[in-house]
């Protein structure tokens, strides 16, 4: 039994070469996702966050709604719904593309939830005293409330990026070509589940934990003022 | 709009009671990874605030390892990888074992903030009139933290909630996977996952709305007096502490708690 349990390390480290190429191509569309899908909730997040802040009577109330659902739907049922559910109805999308507009969608009403946060930490003040300069509220949103809630946006956007980062997971289970499928492929390949899930996640960790780290910095600065 | 109510019109009696039934089943899988999460979670917590450095560094390398980590490949590496190596544990069992790995790790954290919250005061006058360290923790400090422990250990258990659904990937027999099942017998993917969501959403939405009431009384507690000291001091600092003193991937549990306000993870 042990005996057995050391010569699959053996096989394993020796295939290793072979292996960790297969991982780190993976790992390299499961970053392409992760800021492709990071870039789609970011803006669209925006676009929410300003809806609800500019209480529209139809729209706001539409957006709150958005962000309110969408957070309380788990991001495999969401991807099913664009995968399996889009595809039924005659619109096919590539796993890539679809992985990429089921996180974008489900980020977007977490980031409008950051960006909310970071408009209304900025002190009404600075918005009274532009407009009372002949800013339109627009100008004034652009130019002074949006530049000062950047700063207070960015943390909890660094901390979103890493959970997207491990989101990103869940698109192996339609086959998008990232890091935890490119395992998936191997372990049906060889044999070793325990061996190669485990370096899988450490390529996880290598690519979390320096992201992790420049986020704690980046927070850490910026609540220095500096 | 009037087709897809149409749909449901028809095949509602057909596919609601044994989505119902998996909605149970995903319950459970989230009570009990919580459980799990609960008493863990406490374990890592109190070894993480622990004199002994090795337990400390122990602590600190499962929290920064299970949080930089997908929760999926968590459950692969339990069901798949034990399996491999000659420990079989059925679906339920390794979902469970899984995702009450993962939750302690976040729920360390916040165990730690909420204890941290509890001024040091507290501790040393249960100390000095003769209770034990275990007792301090056990009487004093524990029962204050709770009310700071309670809005993000909420907003963790909707998201262990929501990350019960990944226990379909192998075949726990919970929401999504029947959902799945019964897209295989009916090929109407788009009507049964949208009715899925809607559970999803019914049963999170409001542990949402208690979230909500639950911070509510711990903002009151930051209002400034006006000329006198803040009032309930020691609610003031978790929503930063969670956020701004957690060494690394801030993922779902403290992540902008202070921020924001109500947020669902």
């Amino acid at each position: 039994m042990t005996s057995d349990a050391f010569a699959f390390w053996r096989i394993f480290f020796a295939r290793l070469p072979v292996f960790l190429p297969v991982l780190l191509k993976g790992a390299l569309t499961t970053v392409e996702i992760t800021l492709a899908s990071l870039v789609v909730a970011i803006v669209l997040g925006l676009l929410l966050a300003l809806l609800r802040h500019a209480r529209i009577p139809i729209l706001s109330g539409l957006a709150t709604a958005y962000v309110d659902l969408l957070r309380a739907v788990p991001v495999l049922t969401t991807l099913f719904i664009i995968y399996f559910g889009l595809a039924y109805m005659g619109i096919r999308l590539s796993s890539f593309a679809a992985a990429i507009t089921g996180l974008g969608l489900l980020g977007a009403a977490y980031m409008a939830e950051i960006h909310r946060a970071g408009i209304e930490s900025i002190h009404r003040g600075q918005r009274e005293a532009a407009l009372s300069l002949g800013m339109t509220p627009a100008t004034a949103m652009r130019y002074v409330v949006l530049p000062q809630a950047f700063r207070v946006v960015i943390p909890p956007t660094a901390n979103y990026a890493i959970g997207l980062l491990k989101d990103t997971a869940v698109v192996s289970t339609v086959a998008a070509p990232e890091l935890l499928f490119a395992a998936k492929t191997l372990v049906s390949q060889t044999l070793l589940p325990m061996q190669i899930y485990l370096l899988a996640a450490l390529v996880y960790l290598s690519l979390s934990l320096p992201l992790a780290r420049l986020a704690h910095y980046v927070e850490v600065r910026l609540s220095r003022g500096g | 709009m009037g087709a897809v109510l149409a749909v449901y019109g028809e095949y509602l009696g057909r596919w609601l009671p044994p989505l119902v039934r998996a909605a149970v089943v995903t319950l459970e899988l989230a009570a009990l990874s919580i459980a799990v999460g609960l008493i863990l979670g406490l374990v890592v917590a109190l070894m993480k605030m622990s004199h002994l450095a090795a337990l400390r560094r122990a602590a600190g390398a499962y929290i920064e390892v299970i949080r930089g980590t997908p929760a999926l490949t968590q459950i692969y590496i339990v069901y798949f990888g034990l399996a491999g190596i000659g420990i079989r544990l059925d679906n339920f069992t390794a979902a469970v074992a899984a995702l009450g790995i993962n939750t302690a790790a976040y729920m360390a954290e916040i165990y730690r903030a909420g204890i941290e919250s509890v001024h040091k005061g507290q501790r040393e006058a249960a100390l000095s009139l003769g209770m034990t360290p275990a007792r301090a923790m056990r009487y004093v400090v524990l029962p204050q933290a709770w009310s700071v422990v309670l809005p993000p250990g909420t907003n963790l258990a909707i998201a262990i909630l929501k990350d019960t659904s990944l226990a379909s990937a192998i075949a726990t027999p919970e929401l999504m996977s029947r959902a799945y099942d019964l897209v295989g017998q009916s090929w109407r993917p788009m009507d049964i996952y949208v009715l899925a969501a809607l559970i999803y959403a019914a049963m999170c939405l409001p542990l949402g709305l208690l979230v909500r009431r639950l911070e509510r009384p711990a903002r009151r507690g930051e209002v400034e007096e006006p000329g006198g000291p803040r009032r309930r001091i020691g609610l003031r600092g978790p929503w930063v502490a969670v956020g701004t003193k957690g060494d690394g991937a801030e993922g779902e549990a403290g992540a902008g708690a202070e921020t924001a306000p109500g947020r669902m993870t």
